[in-house]
């Protein structure tokens, strides 16, 4: 790569910077945000488990693991679907793209629709945020660090999905070509962002 | 497929490359030149506007505090007009008293310093100084703007809910800002998170426009060592911004759920940690610090070295200061936590690495009076400010190596000590730099020159009142007068300060009145002004190449940067400055032209 | 497009060894053994795990070495606030 992916007009190139285009560049930039988001989060449920450990339970328990397993397996191919996507389009196969990002939404909502499945349950059983009965003396830190980084996790796939949708749509329109797929791109890099912090919950939440 | 194919593909479908300036201007509408508007100057006019009146009103809450400081227990003039729930009969109420504290440090800090610095300089600097025709995401740029509007919006509103405007100082410490009981506000406080949440998106956003276009979108020539100091420093904050905001949401959003959804996070009956509150509203706080006073260090660099006529003492040591300020502003969030009870092998790292934070700030301080040695110092608005800036940085940074120190801020902490440190770090420091900037940028903003008689007056006047304000508040801390305290006089040993109160009242009064000075300036000078040249400070920096105010696009063609942005007095050339698009002797006018040097990668 | 600016990895081998990791989790976090172990060992597939979708979904292993150092840059802060709040505890 000689140039910036900033050169803007003929022959005219800016500094060359971090070498790939704005739209990248200013994703990545924003996942680093998320990155620290998502710090806040599980490093407050870090160090609450570790003040009060006696608030959880062994694995299992109470959190239903094989439905999450599932749920882990269909957002690792959710990823593939992804990158089979972003791959399509890249060697300018549109029916490719369609496909791939028709599944990734589908698999992406049944994501969704499992987790809702699952709070639905865990509620009805009385596993509540707030202070109840599981709780050792009062309060329920399992349960509200528990519905905090899952429900955020979920806003994020469920934001991701709208997004993909937009993507779909663009796409039906014929916006991306082999030449110009910068939209696709920076929403695969989104999504597997997103795949990367629920590997990340589902064992320090689920298994520890 | 080539590289070069797929960078120009790309910037086809990227809409948010706009051409320069002269590629064919296309007409807009009233609505989208002015309100949603994707220009980077027309944003940091409008959050230049929005702050400005937060800062107002920020001023008029610390104006009512005081009234109860000064006199306590007597009617406030025309505080008839407020409602009995806030000063019945004219007198402040204790709880509103409470959300004075409150929402003064929350507006000041996140609506009117913060935005006046980043989004007001942030936006009209960037793109101008490194040669750029606007931001890297023009859009998402509006959208910084219009999210900080409903932001302050709900913030407002939060005083004229049932319970009033959040009342648990602006740190918010947990649990007292858990639960309506002890502050008797409830939904007011709720507002207040929700506020500062969308504020987050709003600063967050923006963090990302530049970054992007610091790192993506620089001239040709414009290496990372020619960057300006001003683009310099904002581009540190944004990096601050991004990384320390997501953690104030996260804690922000955890807060508004033990509010509201009945979690105990911070809420010991349920065997959560306040502490946690702390640390995690600290671990953002302290990098806030910084966002508040980097951008203000880089505008008086650039002001000091223009108007001595002299190069930078150490540009690069500048820099790596502002760099090493803020690394080591990660790991300092602590020593505002001395009193918490924490570990004490946690309180001394903290205190260590804050005191060596001292070192960067003082080369920077050397710099500076380093660039003043033996200059030509033309004494106009902007430069009396920007000296009053470095006089009152260095006090208010004495104060603070004291207050690192664990055994001294055993003694000072929570008293009126602190609060004269961070307004002669906030006000002294940060909007002394303000002030210096927007009399320094006027003519790039506006296209006229700010009346330089009028605003002397005004410097002269702030800078005395301020300090007649701030000084003996240390004087106060030391004393043991509590900070947010609503009536010293119920302590035996606060009476006899009650004359010093006093006089910091009626000071204030007068602050504030001055001010009217400076907005009566800035109005009048805005519609009839003297029309401003291109260059009317003959500084080098590349916004004074083009017309005042420069037009959408910025510059005609683009840029080539030849050298450093502080060339003053150059033996090189008879002037004495030396723009750095002005090509070298020798080298022809080339610069404006498709030939210019290639950049070398990774410089 | 013919030539692609970096080689295509094998993404359907990536996705059987994150569903192996998944299911070797799962199994693992059930066995009888110490606390410690097991969650250093649950940590570590995890880790592993995450690394292979930043560096070949998110190709991150294709991008110029400064965009590894933009990547990196906020773990050392996340870390240093976990354990720096930890030994409060």
């Amino acid at each position: 790569m000689n140039h910036s992916a900033t050169a803007v007009m003929d022959n005219r190139h800016p500094m060359p910077g971090m070498q790939v285009y704005n739209l990248k560049l200013g994703m990545w930039i924003f996942l680093l945000s998320e990155v620290m988001f998502f710090t806040s989060l599980i490093g407050s449920y870090i160090i609450l488990r570790f003040a009060h450990p006696e608030h959880w339970t062994q694995p299992g328990v109470i959190l239903n693991v094989p439905l999450t397993a599932v749920n882990t397996f269909l957002l690792i191919c959710s990823s593939v679907t992804m990158v089979k996507a972003f791959v399509a389009i890249e060697q300018g196969d549109q029916k490719g793209l369609k496909l791939w990002l028709l599944a990734t939404i589908l698999i992406g909502a049944s994501f969704v629709g499992i987790q809702v499945v699952e709070y639905t349950k865990l509620i009805h059983e009385g596993f509540v945020p707030s202070f109840s009965a599981y709780a050792a003396e009062g309060g329920n830190l399992y349960g509200a660090t528990f519905y905090l980084m899952t429900g955020f996790h979920g806003a994020h796939v469920t934001i991701g999905v709208l997004c993909l949708i937009f993507v779909l749509f663009r796409a039906m329109k014929g916006a991306y070509t082999a030449e110009s797929y910068g939209g696709v791109e920076i929403i695969g890099l989104y999504w597997h962002f997103v795949d990367l912090v629920w590997i990340i919950l589902f064992t320090i939440v689920y298994l520890l | 497929m080539s590289t070069a194919q797929l960078v120009s593909s790309l910037e086809g479908e990227d809409r948010s490359q706009p051409g320069y300036a002269g590629e064919g201007q296309h007409d807009i509408s009233f609505i989208r030149k002015y309100i949603f508007s994707t220009d980077h100057k027309t944003i940091g006019k409008q959050f230049l506007f929005l702050s400005l009146f937060f800062l107002v009103v920020g001023g008029a809450l610390a104006g009512l505090m005081r009234w109860q400081l000064g006199f306590p227990g007597q009617p406030l003039p025309g505080g008839g007009v407020l409602p009995d729930t806030m000063a019945p009969g004219g007198i402040i109420l204790p709880e509103f008293y409470n959300s004075l504290v409150t929402m003064h440090g929350t507006i000041m800090v996140f609506f009117a310093i913060m935005p006046l610095l980043v989004g007001v300089f942030g936006n009209l600097l960037i793109p101008l100084q490194i040669g750029a025709p606007d931001m890297a995401f023009p859009k998402l740029n509006m959208m910084s703007f219009w999210l900080a509007v409903p932001a302050g919006a709900v913030m407002l509103a939060s005083f004229f809910v049932e319970g009033g405007a959040a009342g648990a100082g602006w740190t918010s410490y947990a649990p007292l800002s858990t639960s309506g009981e002890w502050t008797g506000v409830y939904l007011g406080q709720q507002l207040w998170l929700a506020s500062l949440i969308i504020m987050g998106f709003s600063s967050l956003t923006g963090a990302v426009n530049y970054i992007t276009t610091v790192i993506n979108m620089r001239a040709p020539g414009m290496t990372w060592f020619r960057i300006p100091l001003p683009t310099w420093s904002l581009f540190i904050t944004a990096i601050l911004i991004l990384l320390a905001i997501p953690i104030l949401t996260g804690g922000l959003i955890m807060l508004l759920f033990d509010q509201t959804i009945g979690t105990t996070f911070f809420i010991p009956a349920g065997s959560g940690e306040p502490l946690l509150w702390q640390h995690v509203f600290w671990f953002f706080g302290h990098p806030e610090v910084y966002i508040l006073i980097l951008p203000a260090m880089g505008i008086v660099s650039e002001v000091l070295a223009c108007r001595a006529r002299k190069p930078i003492f150490g540009y690069h040591a500048m820099v790596l200061a502002m760099i090493a300020i803020a690394f080591l502003g990660w790991i300092v969030w602590g020593h505002h936590m001395f009193q918490s009870g924490m570990n004490p092998m946690l309180g001394t790292t903290f205190m260590i690495s804050t005191v060596v934070i001292a070192v960067p700030s003082a080369i920077k301080t050397f710099n500076w009076l380093g660039t003043l040695w033996r200059g030509d110092i033309h004494f106009d608005t902007p430069m009396l400010h920007a000296l009053s800036f470095v006089s009152m940085f260095i006090i208010g940074g004495l104060s603070g190596i004291f207050m690192a120190s664990a055994p001294v801020d055993m003694y000072f902490h929570d008293t009126y000590f602190i609060v004269a440190h961070i307004h002669y770090v906030l006000f002294g420091g940060s909007l002394f730099g303000i002030f210096a900037g927007i009399t320094f940028w006027f003519p790039k903003m506006f296209g006229r020159m700010m009346g330089e008689g009028l605003g002397k007056i005004h410097f002269g006047l702030t800078f005395i009142f301020y300090n007649m304000v701030f000084f003996p508040m240390h004087n106060l801390g030391v004393q043991g007068m509590m900070r947010r305290i609503y009536d010293p006089n119920e302590y035996e040993f606060l009476r006899p300060l009650q004359e010093m109160n006093t006089f910091i009242s009626i000071s204030v009064f007068l602050l504030v009145t001055t001010q009217f000075l400076f907005a009566f300036n800035f109005f009048w000078s805005m519609f009839k002004g003297r029309r401003a040249p291109a260059n009317p400070w003959n500084s080098n920096t590349l916004e004074w190449t083009v017309p005042s105010p420069p037009a959408h696009g910025n510059f005609a063609v683009m840029p080539t940067v030849y050298r450093g942005p502080y060339e003053y007095s150059s033996p090189e050339v008879d002037a004495d400055f030396y723009p750095q698009d002005q090509p070298p002797p020798g080298v022809g006018s080339g610069g404006h032209t498709a030939s210019g040097p290639e950049p070398v990668p990774g410089a | 497009m013919e030539a692609n600016a970096h080689p295509q990895p094998r993404y359907i081998l990536i996705w059987g060894i994150l569903l192996v990791l998944t299911l070797a989790e799962v199994g693992y976090a059930f066995m009888d053994l110490p606390k410690i172990v097991l969650a250093i060992g649950l940590i570590a597939m995890a880790v592993w795990k995450a690394l292979m979708v930043a560096l070949y979904y998110m190709h991150l292993r294709y991008e110029p070495r400064r965009m590894w150092i933009l990547a990196a840059s906020p773990l050392p802060l996340a870390v240093i606030l976990v354990v720096a709040v930890l030994t409060e505890f």
